[in-house]
């Protein structure tokens, strides 16, 4: 999306603008300056959460190493950033940082905090890491839902720090749906609900470990997704096993030869084992696997993924590999690295920019000045005016159905405004090495219909102002065919 | 054994309606028929998704209640025996208006029979309710022995928070259940919700029990069990806590596995069940009527003792600080009467001295004039015109002593009222003094002294005692020179001697002329000046008197009214004492009656709860 006024520009003049307006104070200058910093270093992906909602684990299981949780006093973040070689930094509050022992284990890292962590606020993991090439991920402390008194401190310092938010949560219950409702207050937060995934976390334990259970909170989720309360608040649902996508991604030879021989053992015969954790650990089994084999298949399975990988390995999956990926696909890890590439990744320039907006605003409303109406206008304006959010806006509103459009309609304008991914190809959806003729046909065709119905005077006002994000969306990709083509 | 606790509880019902809350006798009376019900009701609550239900569905071994799949129990369920399976969703009345909700009898509820296959619509709360009823339940009978023994079984929607427990009047309410399972799964340890909601029923309720659910799934239960009982004891929480695993238990019961069972730990939560069952009569009922005895005494102390509080608030705002002020006005009134007094006597004294002097300094200036004029003028020749300008003289200095002093006086009446000021304004005599009119007349007539004329017979007889002298002496000496005696010599010289006597006598005769007429005007002055100061001293003791005759009056109103307004404070601030005294006598009565009622319910059991303060803080 080249055409019209870029929004990471917006959000660059809007951020010079802002320290100008404040240069006589050096405090709020130093922060602007941070924000324009942020705007070329990686998106920041914050995991948050209540108590025991499985953060550490999803952490580790998207970078596929068990990495999280640093041992440490309430309330530090923990910062996981790409790095030559494998650091950690404490940032203690009013002191100098302090460098912690990096202790590598065979699966992944131990740090040694050493020393009293009395109040550190933060600690910054440095880590050789793919994953970590285009994100930076937060660990945080659990959410308390004190929502009675205003928002959550942490969530508070969540929604601050980060450009997006993995939310998770064992069921989606009420309080965490209070609790993200607290975090929209700001204009920004209000214009579109685009930086929260929601994540229906521990999906194993779904159904007391029946063998469906995955499938289930699957289920759940998309249940969920369709929930306007919950889609006024998070831009996808998934559902996903912490536990069971990190024991995919970190499946060993000796794990998979362990349940290799369990799958050896008859079905019936197995499950009675397999009924309880006390069962499979003191059980006699007939085949030979010393009991601390047991306790470390169950320790990284649990009974549930033991059950699920014995069934898959008596199904078919008879490698390591095999079985890996199909224990990370069933753990609904793949749908929740996809949903963040699609949705935080793709558009990260959106969302750091956002993120701009918001800091913008927030100082605004913090220490207004003479001048700072107009910036807050001009914050207003982008808002209002950047394709981008009204795309995203489009987006929510196709999600709930409310606009009218036939479910045909309904999922070729949600394609088109990129919400199967921003991608040329995949918002024309046509195949990934389709030449430019074609994707400029399909773009054009696509373009006069929506302009079809944007101008239809018997359709509904909405109908009408959504199909013309689409014809704009349409416009700006023939733009970028146009310049890719010259 | 029964018959104790029973007494206990109606004594508290009488206390109940003794005190006129209706409220908590009909709570007291739902306890009593509750706990002369022989059933068992259980509630389960607990947070969303840590498997109530399927807790309720491994204690009768049946699926009763609908589980799994993202399920939500919407409806509180109410599982019972019954002969043969059967569901029905009941609903109250709305509530109607201006009656509180919790007077709904029972038997107004509406049932509507189901299906048995509907049971999960119904659960979900999403048929069998008419929309705009009040709270609705579902009912499940089954025939199941553990039920038919008495035990009821209630499954609520599950909440994480406090106000999520269903109200007095509903079905899931923790008052009407003889015994509370919050059910927590073994996957983490006890949230602080959890322990919240724990202490918030154990506020009303004895008998609750912490049910630790799935333990299947973990191998560490063990240790979060440990960990459980800590934090129970840490929030002084003493309730049991049972793990159980409600998947064993029905895996068991498929099987016929006895010690699948056992290991399920069902076996220890249904003795545990069964033993309150049998206690209920008794132990249980001993329990829950010590704990109806601690609220209600708590909830019926607290108005007395917020009104004994607020009692000895009135005591320093009430009629007895009004007396006090009344008292104080008294004094100050006395003080001011004694101030107007001086203050008019002093006043009073000074203006007359003020004023004599005052006269006597326009007097003496006449005089000085009279003295200077008679210094050089013939009185016979000025008498006239002098005599009019003395009598206009005096006449000017007598107004203009009396205009200041009637300005004295009218200046010494508003100094007299100043102290009257707190009264109020319109304080000041209704009177003026005003120039009397024949201040004129009032000055005595002058008339001109016998004062000695220079008659022409006595100047010719002077005339000629001096010439004789004269015209003898030089008539001898010109003799001498041979000359007659009278010649034109000496003739001439006693013409000259006779008018220089005649000279003489004349100018002596007009100061003795001059010095009888001062010695008059100043005897006429005088006289006038005695009869005017007498003038004025009279008028400035009429106007004392005519003072003092007011503020003496006004004084003596205002001190009627003072002492009237004190006379009804005092009167007032006595029967408001003993008013009060009496209250709180029967504060207190009541409040020793409480005591011992309170005293009376502990008694039921052996274990004491923490005594109550039933005394106001000194």
């Amino acid at each position: 999306m080249t055409v019209g006024l870029r929004l990471d520009e917006a959000a660059w003049g809007l951020l010079h603008q802002a320290i100008d307006l404040y240069q006589h104070d050096p405090r709020v200058v130093g922060q602007l300056r941070h924000q324009v910093a942020r705007l070329e270093q990686p998106l920041r992906i914050a995991v948050a959460g209540p108590w025991r909602s499985g953060k550490s684990t999803i952490l580790n299981a998207l970078m596929g190493e068990e990495v999280a949780p640093v041992e440490r006093a309430d309330g530090v973040f923990t910062w996981y950033e790409d790095g030559a070689a494998p650091r950690a930094t404490a940032y203690p509050a009013g002191q100098p940082p302090q460098e912690l022992t990096v202790v590598k284990s065979a699966t992944g890292l131990r740090v040694d905090l050493g020393w009293g962590a009395g109040d550190v606020r933060d600690i910054v993991v440095q880590w050789p890491t793919r994953a970590l090439r285009q994100v930076t991920l937060i660990d945080t402390p659990p959410v308390t839902g004190s929502v009675e008194q205003g928002q959550a401190p942490v969530l508070e310092r969540v929604l601050r720090d980060s450009d997006a938010v993995l939310y998770l949560t064992r069921d989606a219950r009420d309080s965490d749906l209070r609790l993200l409702e607290s975090g929209r207050d700001s204009a920004v937060g209000q214009a579109a609900p685009v930086n929260v995934i929601m994540v229906l976390s521990r999906a194993d334990e779904t159904g007391g470990g029946r063998i469906d259970g995955l499938l289930t909170a699957r289920q759940l989720a998309r249940r969920h997704y369709r929930d306007p309360r919950v889609s006024a608040l998070s831009v996808n649902v998934v559902a996903c096993s912490g536990m069971i996508g990190l024991a995919g991604r970190m499946l060993g030879e000796s794990d998979f030869a362990a349940l290799a021989s369990l799958a050896q053992v008859p079905r019936a015969e197995l499950d009675v084992h397999l009924i309880s954790a006390d069962r499979f650990l003191r059980g006699e089994l007939p085949v030979r696997l010393e009991t601390e084999t047991r306790a470390a298949l169950l320790d990284r399975l649990g009974v549930f993924g033991v059950r699920l990988a014995a069934t898959l390995v008596r199904s078919g999956f008879d490698s390591r590999v095999k079985l890996s990926a199909e224990l990370i696909r069933r753990s609904g890890l793949t749908e929740l690295r996809e949903s963040v590439t699609r949705c935080f990744i793709d558009r990260s320039d959106t969302l750091k920019a956002r993120s701009a907006l918001a800091a913008v605003e927030s100082l605004l409303r913090a220490e207004p000045t003479r001048g700072s109406e107009e910036l807050a206008g001009a914050v207003e304006r982008i808002l209002a005016g950047a394709h981008e959010f009204r795309e995203l806006r489009l987006l929510v509103a196709l999600r709930n159905a409310r606009l009218g459009f036939d479910a045909e309609s309904a999922a070729e304008a949600q394609r088109l405004i990129g919400g199967n991914g921003v991608g040329l190809a995949a918002r024309l959806g046509v195949e990934h090495e389709a030449t430019v003729q074609r994707l400029w046909d399909v773009a054009a065709d696509a373009q006069w219909r929506w302009r079809d119905r944007a101008e239809d005077p018997l359709l509904p006002l909405a109908q009408r102002r959504g199909a013309q994000v689409v014809v704009r969306s349409c416009e700006g990709m023939i733009a970028e065919l146009v310049a890719g083509g010259r | 054994m029964a018959g104790i606790w029973l007494d206990v509880l109606d004594d508290i019902a009488r206390t109940c309606s003794a005190h006129g809350r209706g409220d908590l006798l009909q709570t007291v009376r739902q306890k009593r028929a509750q706990l002369l019900d022989p059933t068992l009701r259980v509630l389960v609550i607990g947070e969303p998704n840590q498997g109530k239900s399927q807790l309720i569905n491994a204690i009768i071994n049946a699926p009763a209640c609908p589980v799994g799949d993202g399920r939500t129990t919407v409806l509180p369920t109410v599982v019972q025996h019954a002969e043969a399976a059967s569901v029905a969703v009941a609903q109250a009345p709305p509530p109607a208006p201006g009656r509180p909700s919790g007077t709904a009898v029972a038997a107004t509820v509406e049932r509507t029979p189901l299906a048995l296959n509907q049971v999960a619509e119904s659960v979900a709360g999403m048929i069998g309710r008419r929309p705009g009823g009040g709270p609705a339940y579902v009912e499940i009978g089954i025939p199941r022995a553990l039920l038919g023994a008495g035990l009821v079984l209630v499954d609520t929607p599950g909440t994480d928070e406090v106000t999520g427990i269903g109200g007095p009047a509903s079905v899931a309410a923790p008052a009407r259940a003889d015994t509370v399972l919050l059910v927590t799964d073994s996957t983490r340890e006890l949230s602080v919700a959890e322990l919240n909601m724990l202490l918030h029923v154990m506020r009303s309720h004895p008998n609750v029990m912490v049910v630790q659910s799935k333990t299947d799934l973990v191998a560490d239960w063990r240790t979060v069990a440990e960990r459980n009982r800590q934090h129970l004891a840490e929030a002084g929480v003493p309730a049991a806590l049972i793990p159980v695993s409600a998947a064993l238990r029905l895996r068991a019961a498929a099987a016929d596995d006895r010690g699948l069972n056992a290991e399920s730990g069902f076996p220890a939560l249904i003795a545990r069940l069964q033993h309150d069952l049998a206690g209920k009569a008794d132990q249980l009922a001993r329990a829950s009527v010590q704990t109806v005895a601690r609220t209600v005494v708590e909830q019926l102390a607290a108005p007395l003792r917020a009104e004994l509080a607020t009692q000895e608030a009135e005591e320093q705002s009430g009629p007895i600080s009004r007396l006090h002020a009344a008292q104080r006005e008294v004094d100050e009134l006395r003080r001011c009467s004694t101030r107007w007094q001086n203050t008019l006597s002093d006043e009073i004294a000074d203006l007359l001295s003020d004023i004599e002097y005052d006269l006597r300094d326009r007097t003496r200036q006449i005089l000085r004039t009279v003295d200077e004029a008679f210094d050089t003028a013939d009185p016979l020749v000025a008498w006239d015109t002098f005599q009019d300008w003395l009598e206009r003289s005096l006449v000017e200095a007598a107004e203009a002593n009396h205009e200041w002093l009637i300005q004295r006086c009218d200046w010494i009446a508003r100094r007299v009222a100043a102290n009257f000021d707190r009264y109020g304004y319109d304080v000041l005599p209704p009177w003026s003094m005003t120039m009397p009119d024949d201040i004129g007349e009032r000055v005595p007539e002058l008339q001109l002294p016998t004062i000695d004329r220079f008659t022409t017979g006595q100047k010719l007889f002077t005339g000629m005692k001096g010439s004789y002298g004269g015209m003898l002496m030089f008539g001898l000496a010109t003799t001498l020179a041979g000359m007659p005696m009278i010649n034109p010599v000496s003739v001439g010289i006693g013409a000259l001697f006779g008018g220089k006597s005649i000279r003489d006598e004349s100018k002596q005769l007009l100061r003795r002329r001059q010095a009888t007429v001062k010695a008059a005007i100043q005897r006429h002055v005088d006289d006038f000046f005695v009869r005017m100061i007498r003038d004025c001293r009279d008028a400035a003791r009429q106007v004392q008197r005519m003072l003092r005759d007011h503020f003496t009056g006004l004084t003596e109103e205002l001190q009627e009214a003072i002492v009237q307004s004190f006379r009804s404070a005092k009167q007032e601030a006595d029967t408001d004492a003993s008013l009060r005294e009496q209250r709180q006598r029967e504060i207190r009565l009541k409040m020793t009656r409480l005591a011992a009622l309170y005293e009376q319910a502990q008694q039921l059991t052996g274990t004491r709860s923490a005594p109550l303060r039933l005394e106001p803080q000194a």
